[in-house]
């Protein structure tokens, strides 16, 4: 009985290996167990040190890509330039003033909404009627643009800061209400016989139970919250950000890449991303490494 | 006793005589049809709704309210049904959801084959996060002002954003997912023989279902909200060259607002809401009942 045998007319098929017998086994060929790394092995092990080589190989590409092609500056610019731009309206202390009206414009939003959200996910957690309320309002203004509320901002509020700070509010708002309720309804029973044991009532059941207990969930919805917002302010900034006449980081990049200084823009560019770096690695990382992760909630 | 001791309170032993009778709420008890009609949510968040559409109506109707700064309800809704069978209110979704899908779509490729490359090697997984931790925090309409210099005005300006938008957050998550997926169905999975290809497919992506559900919400609500406003700000300068009359739905809340036919621009939000709520609560919600839900995966 060799090979493939399918005896019997009907069942599978089924295959037999053919036996077969190893005189000597030759040697096992070994690699080492264990070697002590080159040093470039190990600095290429440290995570930090690829991604720097990547970040710079990127931009070495860069350069060398508009430098040998001889890309036209105003469509792609040189890192150099871009780099060099940047620099030159940092000292000019423009970039800085519209980086803070940006800023200042976006915490004004950010904090209003954080408070009228808390308002209305207290008056949920407390009536029916206000979770309905909640509820409702989320699933029809979630799901809408909050720049798209813009014209009329501008309609019922001028062409100014207050229009801004209008739209800001609307993309915070109903994203953290939304996570902040969720969290709050899914306290633990006992964390709440808890609270209720210590006597804790009202306003401090509230700060010292449920906002502790959902604080993964409130962090997360602040996350989006500011995710939405900044993504708003750019838009809103890029349409009439310098009606004040200081105008904003949006306006910024708008104003040059009207004016055909492309290497402007990318320095606004830069400077975007560096301030969402910054508020989403130190500033949230931080609340985050201070809070949920040292309380053991999430890893 | 000690001195140091603390004082300890002892309670004065009394007797009760007669309890009295407890205060006996009732244990059980028929509700009445009022209160069985008013536990349904759907009855409640109905009545809401209706109540401030009647908020709505009157504050307009008898506050002295000029139409111009808020439209009553009643005029919203005749601009909402004018603009839906005369204005070509549907041509004007269709251009805008036909961008959003191309741009969707064609993200989503790149995202795949992005972290394709991420789960393959340890360069490419170097290369994905250092370029999600720096592009991710940069809103893509940022990008327009770019992209209008490089692809010219058309739709082909607005693709490149959207898929800027969608690229970054889907592949984050697509990438956590993977990493996420157990020693054990990976080791099923070389135990069947699959590789390459047919092992992401197979194996990793639906294993990884929920978190890739997660990303591609997070980019629809991006690249929506991107859409709009690029259609907003730049939409007659990017889809009207032509003066066609085509052009987003954006572009019509944009363009009635300048003409100050405010209700056409609330029937134009009515219709963004409504788009919004259909593609979360419709499409994602049988994207997630289908998959994950049937799977056992997450309790929906």
């Amino acid at each position: 009985m060799s090979g493939a045998a399918a005896s019997g007319g009907k069942g599978p098929d089924v295959y037999v290996r053919p036996e077969f017998v190893v005189e000597t086994l030759g040697e096992a060929e070994i690699g080492d167990v264990e070697r002590k790394l080159s040093g470039l092995e190990r600095a290429w092990n440290v995570n930090g040190v690829r991604k720097a080589t990547i970040l710079i190989g990127l931009v070495v590409a860069w350069q060398v890509y508009t430098v040998a092609l001889d890309v036209e500056p105003l469509m792609f610019p040189r890192f150099s330039t871009s780099a060099e731009a940047l620099w030159l309206s940092l000292i000019d202390s423009d970039l800085l003033r519209k980086i803070w009206f940006s800023v200042s414009t976006l915490l004004i939003g950010y904090t209003t909404g954080l408070a009228l959200s808390a308002a209305l996910v207290l008056w949920a957690s407390a009536q029916r009627i206000g979770a309905d309320f909640l509820s409702t309002c989320t699933a029809m203004f979630n799901p809408l643009p909050a720049i798209a509320l813009l014209p009329l901002a501008m309609l019922w509020f001028g062409l100014g800061t207050a229009s801004i700070v209008f739209v800001t509010i609307h993309s915070v708002l109903w994203a953290v209400a939304l996570s902040t309720h969720t969290g709050f309804q899914s306290v633990s029973e006992t964390l709440r016989m808890i609270g209720q044991n210590y006597g804790l009532r009202n306003i401090r059941y509230v700060m010292k139970i449920l906002i502790p207990a959902a604080l993964p969930s409130i962090l997360s919805g602040m996350k989006i919250g500011w995710a939405f917002s900044w993504r708003t302010l750019i838009g809103a900034e890029l349409v009439f950000g310098a009606s004040s006449g200081s105008g904003g980081l949006g306006w910024f990049i708008y104003e040059n890449s009207q004016n055909l200084e492309t290497a402007h823009v990318f320095a606004g560019l830069f400077t975007v991303i560096l301030i969402g770096i910054t508020v989403e690695n130190v500033i949230f990382r931080n609340v985050e490494l201070r809070t949920v992760y040292r309380w053991g909630m999430q890893r | 006793m000690p001195e140091h001791a603390p004082a300890v309170h002892l309670r004065d032993e009394y007797e009760t005589t007669g309890l009295g009778d407890a205060d006996t709420g009732d244990v059980a008890r028929r509700l009445s049809p009022w209160e069985r009609f008013s536990n349904l949510n759907s009855v409640r968040k109905l009545t809401i709704l209706v109540s401030l559409v009647v908020v709505w109506e009157l504050y307009t109707r008898f506050g002295g309210i000029s139409e111009y700064l808020l439209p009553t309800f009643s005029d919203t809704g005749a601009a909402l049904f004018t603009a839906l069978w005369g204005e070509h209110l549907l041509y004007m979704i269709w251009n805008s959801v036909k961008i959003l899908l191309a741009g969707y779509v064609i993200g989503i490729g790149i995202a795949t084959v992005l972290t394709t490359l991420a789960v393959a090697t340890r360069f490419g997984s170097d290369l994905l996060s250092t370029l999600t931790a720096m592009l991710n925090p940069l809103p893509a309409i940022a990008l327009l002002p770019m992209a209008m210099l490089w692809f010219g005005l058309g739709a082909d300006a607005i693709v490149f954003t959207l898929l800027h938008s969608v690229v970054w957050p889907v592949a984050l998550n697509m990438h956590t997912g993977f990493m996420g997926v157990s020693e054990t169905q990976r080791m099923v999975g070389r135990n069947y023989g699959l590789r390459g290809i047919r092992y992401v497919v197979k194996l990793l992506i639906p294993a990884a279902f929920p978190s890739i559900l997660t990303g591609m919400k997070i980019g629809w609500a991006y690249a929506w909200r991107t859409l709009i406003a690029a259609e907003l700000v730049f939409g007659g300068a990017v889809v009207d060259t032509e003066g066609t009359g085509e052009g987003g739905l954006g572009w019509f809340i944009f363009a009635n607002q300048m003409d100050l036919q405010i209700p056409f621009v609330f029937a134009g939000l009515f219709t963004v809401i409504l788009v919004g709520i259909t593609v979360e609560n419709v499409v994602f919600r049988n994207l997630e009942l289908r998959t994950v839900g049937r799977w056992g995966m997450q309790t929906i």
